[in-house]
């Protein structure tokens, strides 16, 4: 039996919602406002309506940063979700070390953006890195990741599967472990192993996870700031920043602030966009029943 | 006869996980005890003589490191504590009573979730600079505490759901208040949750970069700041140095989420499913 809401139970409620609302929501309300104004450090803001739209939408260097974006969330999150979901079955299908192993895949969910930099430039330093090397015995091109900016851009997509397939692995061998052994004795009775018990029992129990690991990284990745910034800072020439960076140049070093607050209200949009579906889905699922 | 193959398979598998998990910062922390000409030496990989020199070079060049390590552990025990706190009260009240508007308020927490944090910079820049919390732990711990406290309220949420509703009503029959109960039957009971969330949020005040870049300088300035900057001394990144710093910056928290793992991934598969 729950208690009807009362007095206490907002007390209780408050803080947290204070500092949601306060620090985060109100914030973003107030951006959208700046979006529709004129203003720098300092000046008395004006009314310009739609003109920081028009002008970020104008501008080849936003288009370019969108771009990227999309790029580098589509090869992340899926690429991401693909090893998560095999590294998963691999566990399931039983590992020797298996608490041992669970220790080590989780490892990077501990590092620093900043230390994950560290790593990866150089192992990836030009003509001398561990793997440049590597891929030059194998005769493959070198990784320019600071003058080419596909490169660039690879070496951030690298970097970010790294720091972030322990949590999509973590959802989806939860989901795993979840399924009840008896569902693939029942499938090998009937004949159905390997592959079809797969398509058959595996990935349809395996949905719902992946769906919600999948919105999780899509809305995360969508915020990349910190894996850009350290390793290319954007450059060369403004060619691999992502929307996140566009949206600090424009504010911090071009004092662009109606363009900054237009950018991060599209951005706002984006991420409200892409968790349409979610918010609607747990919207019925709070609310539905009473309506 | 096929189980040759397939136990080769399995150990090809391993060997792949662990150099892709591991590698990377096993190499970083090896690397720290090499001298500058072994560091990028392929015949120096894994054997050579380890030195002390570059932990020696950062202590007496980058003073600034050991301060923002300082910076990072005050910031990240604030907000852990600040976090933790709220999120036990509001789990409290979502787990145990109902209706429409704290429904309306839980939807809430979830939606604002879902704004990316770069954006809010832009109109707490300003007022922060007003209020003077610019360069301050107080602000990096009360950011970091929100961004944390909607999944660490569902956490709490789902952890306290377990707990016996009987062993309040009993509690409240003694003449319990509600803050009481939480004090005495709900805080030893969810500790669990709390751990859960505690690790959240450390890992994630301790790893920061994108609100201590923008809102701190000199004074609070937070080891992963320094770690940056010192990337950004490039040419003639001094890689023996920035090894040791990383090491010493990573070393700390890996050892803790290899520790906490068990809440670690009791968290995450709750925050997931729920919210």
């Amino acid at each position: 039996m729950q208690q009807r809401s009362s007095l206490p139970a907002f007390a209780l409620v408050s803080p947290v919602q204070l500092m949601v609302g306060g620090i985060i929501f109100l914030p973003a309300i107030y951006v959208f406002w700046l979006s529709l104004h004129q203003s720098s450090f300092g000046q008395a803001a004006s009314f310009v309506g739609l003109a920081n739209y028009a002008k970020v939408l104008g501008d080849p260097y936003f288009w370019r940063a969108l771009f990227n974006t999309v790029i580098v969330v589509a090869i992340v999150v899926h690429v991401e979700l693909l090893l998560g979901l095999l590294m998963a079955l691999f566990f399931a299908s039983g590992i020797p070390f298996r608490a041992l192993m669970l220790a080590i895949v989780l490892a990077p969910y501990a590092v620093s953006e900043v230390s994950a930099v560290v790593m990866w430039r150089y192992l990836f330093e030009p003509d001398v890195g561990m793997m440049s090397r590597l891929l030059g015995t194998i005769g493959l091109p070198p990784i320019e990741w600071s003058v080419n900016p596909s490169h660039g851009l690879l070496m951030v997509c690298l970097l970010s599967i790294w720091l972030h397939l322990p949590f999509s692995f973590i959802i989806l061998y939860a989901a795993r472990l979840s399924v009840p052994d008896e569902l693939y004795e029942a499938a090998a009775i009937d004949g159905a192993t390997g592959w079809t018990a797969f398509r058959r029992v595996t990935l349809p129990l395996l949905m719902p996870a992946l769906l919600i690991a999948a919105l999780f990284r899509y809305i995360f990745a969508f915020r990349l700031f910190s894996e850009v910034w350290l390793m290319t800072g954007g450059g060369p020439a403004r060619t691999t920043e992502v929307l996140a960076v566009y949206l600090y140049l424009e504010a911090f070093r071009y004092n662009s602030f109606g363009a900054a607050a237009a950018t991060g209200w599209l951005l706002v949009l984006a991420s409200l966009l892409l968790a349409l579906f979610y918010l609607r889905g747990l919207y019925r699922e709070m609310f539905g029943k009473h309506a | 006869m096929r189980k040759l193959p397939l136990s080769l398979l399995k150990a090809i598998g391993i060997v792949a996980i662990v150099a892709w998990s591991i590698l990377p910062i096993a190499l970083i922390v090896l690397s720290s005890f090499k001298s500058d000409r072994d560091i990028f030496s392929p015949s120096a990989r894994f054997s050579f003589m380890p030195t002390l020199v570059n932990y020696e070079l950062l202590w007496s060049r980058w003073g600034d490191f050991f301060h923002g390590l300082w910076n990072s552990f005050l910031v990240t025990l604030g907000a852990t504590l600040l976090a933790v706190l709220v999120s036990l009260l509001a789990g409290f009240a979502y787990s145990r009573h109902a209706g429409r508007g704290l429904q309306a308020s839980a939807f809430f927490l979830i939606f604002v979730r879902l704004f990316p944090p770069i954006v809010i910079t832009l109109p707490l820049f300003p007022v922060v600079n007003w209020l003077k919390l610019n360069d301050t732990h107080l602000i990096l711990i009360l950011l970091y505490a929100t961004f944390f406290v909607s999944l660490g309220t569902i956490v709490m949420r789902t952890f306290i759901d377990q707990i016996p509703r009987e062993l309040d009503e009993a509690a409240m029959i003694d003449g319990a208040s509600q803050f009481q109960i939480i004090a005495r039957v709900i805080f030893p009971l969810a500790a669990q949750g709390m751990l859960a969330v505690a690790v959240f949020v450390i890992v994630y005040a301790w790893n920061e970069f994108l609100f201590a870049f923008i809102f701190t300088t000199t004074r609070a300035k937070t080891a992963p700041l320094v770690v940056a900057e010192m990337i950004g001394a490039v040419e003639g990144v001094e890689w023996g140095v920035l090894f040791a710093a990383s090491a010493i910056q990573l070393l700390p928290v890996l050892a803790f989420v290899i520790l906490m793992q068990k809440h670690l991934v009791a968290g995450l598969t709750a925050g997931a499913v729920k919210g």
